[in-house]
């Protein structure tokens, strides 16, 4: 299932805000990669600059300093027309709280990507249809987003950042305006897609029940990479998840980490 | 402190929100312009012959002050909410710090007072200026000279201009602000001042396009084929029937569009069409009535600019045609002291080609049960020229079906002399040959010499209209053709009588004394046996000398002259009421509709561009949301561009309809005193392109703003990190 070679490689990335005397480090030399079909979390609290590594590689953000490669092309270096067409296309992106336009209907709103990078209509038609199907989100495709439930809005989300094919998803905190239900269902349709179709996941989250999906997790603090977990072969996610937890008590709240 | 940040925020209001600026820039320039009137030179010089009129009409103008203060106060009420709702997250701020509101109540009026202040200063400099322009263009262009220009500043209009604009700003900022405070800090903090849209149920539906079809072509159709039917009271039944069709237009316009989002599905994987249409669906279904009303508005600025301009341009020739004008001054009665009183030293400088210009009616010949038996039998003319009209007036005259007629331009000359002398010829006015002669003599013609048994027909170029002033062509093929072959076509008390044709015709008075439409010129003699003595009148009719007049140009001496008749006490009528007349029709036929026009114009482009920035800046997520979708700057800005057009475009297409419906209708009702009417088409379309042409540019002001809300987009995904 897994292919050889490096999809994204994040290199000794820093990012810092502000001016000298009020210098703030957000990323203080951050590496990492990520394989073809993985499903990577990255977790760590407030401030840590979790969302600040995601919007790097997303291209929202240019690191101060490090490289991003993807596929082997440096991202970081992309001009404007570069980056229009790696966004949407070369990745899809999935909001915590959708985004979706709530001027379109379900369907006009999964197509934007679509119309935006040009797609023949036969093929975007099929593509939109399988993906309704298995995010079971066909009868309402017709709908508004004022017409959704949370979960269905997330799940049309995920059809708009899939139906371009993109090599990656990045997903920023994707259940963090979901109950409990639909923030299962979400998972299980996001596992469901890493695993059929072997799409590349880089997910960010607190909650450590979606974090569980996930095949690694990397834990970040302080700018910096402390702590990786890898899910091993035929280990259950209630096992995973436990782990996760006392990660989670040693990062935060843990008793040795009182000062 | 609180100074500073009042001046700063105010500041920051102007550099942000130009077109608001603007709007209150406009609003105070209309005020002062409209007020200021009573201070124009054409109002000055008129003030001499018409004071009542001019009274009448500032009266008028003080009205339409009114209604433009009325009218203007929703426009700054809409132009400061989406001011504020700019701001309603600032103002959750304040909240949140602990700010008192009556505390932010202040501040946003004083904020408002140093806006008004600067809006104040800009807009009476701006009004001063075009109102001065508007003074200086018009009496150069309807004075030609006659009337002076001089520099005016009307303190009373800067007055009440400050006191209306600041009354209506504050009043709206008063009504805001009161609105603002019953929103809780967590929907200003959300910017949720305005209902979300609810794109999902858009109110109106297919069926409000087909009755809203209707009610447009029923107006269209009353405005052009029976508007003048029950006393014009149709009027008000196709402005009603206009209104309400334009609003369900634009109603069944939103659903229409949606309907074409989702049968479009083949855009919809070409660019950013269905966004596009979305959002300008969005933008009309949520205010359809607003578009309606600008439509409207739009609609009846074309009219308005349409008729005053022409009115004004078409001024020119009409107020300066002086061919059948002859005489400068016309003086009652021909007792010796006007005649000595004219010859005078202190008048003869002023006094050219006096001439005595006598006039009655004929006398009945005898009165049988109750009906005047006339001396004239004209019946052979009247064959003749019945004979003369178009075969279809023919027909309609001899089978009687032809019941009344009015004498206009259009008409063959044939019908309109009939018509004149169906009504005159049973007791013709009468003038004598020698008062005649006279009027000739002034314009170097030889005098009439008329045989015992001549006459000539006098028609009134004041009233008949006629091509060539010393030619009725018509009549003078018939009159030519008779003397040709001997024939008399008219006789009186049983004398056959010959017609002298080609005769030339000029007014006989310098204005409006002598309103008669056609006279028999007979020798003097036959005028003393025929008229009747109750009905005669005599008057001294006399011009300004040519040399003084190239000296001093015309008004001057008239003026002057003017003067000293009036010292005198007599009776008398000059030139200039004629020419005052005229202009003031012009002036009070213009300005308003011109002023009115330029409004709504104003308005409706304001309206269009506020509405669509307050969408821009309410919707301005979802461009973020296009660029992390990869959406290019460029193609953005294309969709943007398109919706601000299609934004102006939509009402305008329909206003462009009712405005061409209205200006025809107009053509044929109201603007009746244009007599070029060849020129009237071409005029009228020429200023509905310039209410286009002006849309365009705020058009184009709009998408200018718009691009740059769209080049300043930048993701930021918390808020702590800038």
């Amino acid at each position: 299932m897994i292919r050889q070679g490096k999809l994204l490689e994040v290199q000794n990335v820093h990012k810092s805000y502000g001016k000298k005397s009020n210098l703030t480090k957000a990323l203080n030399g951050v590496s990492f990669d990520i394989l073809p079909g993985e499903f990577l979390g990255i977790m760590g609290p407030s401030g840590s600059g979790k969302t600040t590594l995601l919007n790097c590689i997303a291209t929202i953000m240019k690191p101060t300093s490090g490289r991003v490669l993807l596929n082997g092309k440096n991202i970081s270096a992309f001009d404007s027309k570069d980056l229009a067409e790696y966004r949407g296309r070369r990745i899809g992106y999935l909001f915590q709280d959708f985004e979706l336009l709530d001027n379109l209907t379900g369907r006009e709103n999964i197509l934007l990507p679509v119309s935006i990078h040009g797609m023949e209509l036969a093929k975007a038609r099929a593509k939109l249809q399988e993906l309704a199907d298995f995010l079971e989100i066909a009868d309402i495709l017709d709908k508004f987003p004022s017409q959704m439930s949370g979960g269905q809005k997330q799940r049309v989300a995920a059809a708009r950042c899939l139906i371009s094919d993109p090599d990656i998803v990045l997903a920023d905190e994707p259940t963090g305006a979901l109950d409990t239900r639909s923030a299962r269902t979400l998972m299980n349709k996001l596992d469901g897609i890493n695993r059929s179709s072997g799409r590349t996941i880089l997910m960010v989250s607190h909650d450590p029940n979606a974090a569980s999906f996930c095949s690694r997790i990397l834990f970040i603090q302080d700018g910096v990479i402390f702590h990786e977990l890898r899910r091993r072969q035929e280990e259950s996610r209630e096992l995973f998840y436990d782990r996760i937890l006392q990660v989670l008590a040693q990062l935060g709240g843990g008793s040795a980490n009182v000062l | 402190m609180f100074s500073r940040l009042v001046l700063r925020n105010a500041r920051r209001s102007r550099n942000e929100n130009l077109i608001y600026f603007a709007t209150l820039i406009t609003a105070v320039a209309s005020f002062y312009i409209i007020l200021s009137l009573g201070k124009q030179d054409v109002i000055f010089f008129l003030r001499e012959f018409e004071s009542h009129a001019i009274d009448n009409l500032l009266t008028e103008m003080r009205v339409v002050y009114a209604f433009a203060l009325f009218l203007l106060f929703f426009l700054i009420l809409f132009a400061n909410r989406y001011q504020l709702n700019r701001r309603s997250k600032e103002f959750g701020l304040y909240l949140m710090l602990g700010m008192r509101k009556e505390r932010l109540v202040v501040q946003l009026l004083a904020e408002g007072l140093v806006t008004s202040v600067l809006a104040l200063a800009g807009g009476l400099l701006i009004g001063g200026f075009l109102a001065e322009i508007i003074s200086l263009a018009v009496s150069k262009w309807v004075g030609q000279g006659i009337i002076g220009h001089r520099f005016s500043l009307s303190a009373s209009a800067m007055f009440f201009t400050v006191i209306g604009f600041l009354f209506i700003q504050f009043l709206a900022l008063a009504m805001l602000g009161g609105k603002l405070f019953q929103q809780e800090v967590y929907q200003l903090l959300n910017e949720q001042m305005d209902k979300k849209t609810d794109v999902g149920h858009v109110k109106g539906n297919v069926l409000h396009i087909a009755a809203g079809c209707l009610l447009l072509g029923g107006a269209y159709w009353i405005a052009l084929r029976h508007l003048a039917d029950f006393a014009g009271l149709l009027v008000f039944a196709a402005v009603a029937l206009g209104s309400m069709g334009t609003l369900l237009m634009m109603r069944g316009a939103a659903k229409l569009l949606g309907l074409l989002a989702v049968l479009s599905e083949r855009n919809a994987t070409k660019g950013l069409r269905t966004f596009t249409l979305r959002q300008f669906q969005e933008n009309i279904a949520n205010r359809s009535t607003s578009v309606a009303v600008t439509s409207i508005l739009i609609a009846l600025s074309m009219m308005l600019i349409a008729n005053g301009a022409s009115t004004l341009l078409s001024a020119g020739s009409h107020l300066y045609n002086r061919d059948a004008s002859l005489y400068d001054f016309t003086v009652n009665g021909a007792h010796p002291e006007a005649e000595k009183f004219l010859t005078s030293a202190a008048m003869a400088p002023y006094v050219e080609d006096l001439n005595l210009l006598e006039v009655g009616r004929m006398k009945a010949a005898s009165q049988e049960e109750g009906a005047l038996v006339s001396f004239v039998d004209w019946s052979k003319l009247r064959e003749q020229l019945i004979m003369a009209l178009p075969d279809k007036d023919r027909e309609q005259w001899l089978s009687g079906e032809m019941q009344g007629y009015t004498i206009s331009l259009e008409n063959p000359e044939a019908l309109n002399l009939l018509g004149i002398l169906e009504l005159d010829a049973r007791t013709p006015y009468l003038i004598p040959e020698s008062s005649y002669n006279g009027l000739l003599e002034a314009i170097g013609r030889p005098p009439l010499s008329l045989h015992a048994d001549e006459m000539a027909l006098y028609f009134n170029p004041d009233f008949v209209p006629m091509d060539n002033l010393d030619r009725m062509p018509v009549l003078d093929r018939i009159l030519e053709q008779a003397a040709n072959e001997g024939q008399r076509l008219i006789s009186i008390h049983g004398q056959a009588i010959d017609l002298r044709p080609s005769v030339p015709r000029r007014g006989l008075v310098a204005d409006r004394s002598v309103e008669i439409y056609s006279a028999f010129i007979v020798p003097d003699s036959m005028f003393e046996q025929f008229v009747n003595k109750e009905t005669y009148m005599s008057y001294w009719n006399f011009r300004i000398p040519q040399k003084l007049q190239e000296q001093q140009g015309l008004m001057q001496p008239m003026m002057e002259a003017r003067d000293i008749l009036q010292s005198a006490g007599f009776r008398f009528e000059s030139y200039l009421q004629n020419f005052g007349r005229k202009l003031f029709y012009v002036v009070a036929g213009s300005y308003t509709v011109l002023y009115l026009g330029f409004l709504f114009l104003i308005m409706a482009c304001t309206v269009l561009a506020l509405q669509f920035l307050t969408q821009m800046k309410q919707t301005r997520k979802r461009y973020l949301t296009l660029t992390m979708l990869g959406a290019k700057r460029e193609q953005m800005k294309k969709s943007m561009r398109r919706q601000v057009l299609w934004t102006f475009l939509l009402p305008l297409s329909l206003a462009c309809v009712s405005g061409a419906v209205g200006i025809k209708t107009m053509a044929s009702y109201v603007m009746n005193h244009i007599e070029n009417k060849a020129l009237l088409y071409p005029v009228a379309c020429a200023f509905a392109c310039m209410v286009v042409g002006i849309m365009a540019i705020y058009g184009a002001a709009v998408a200018r703003t718009a691009d740059r809300e769209i080049e300043q987009l930048r993701w930021k995904p918390d808020p702590d990190i800038e």
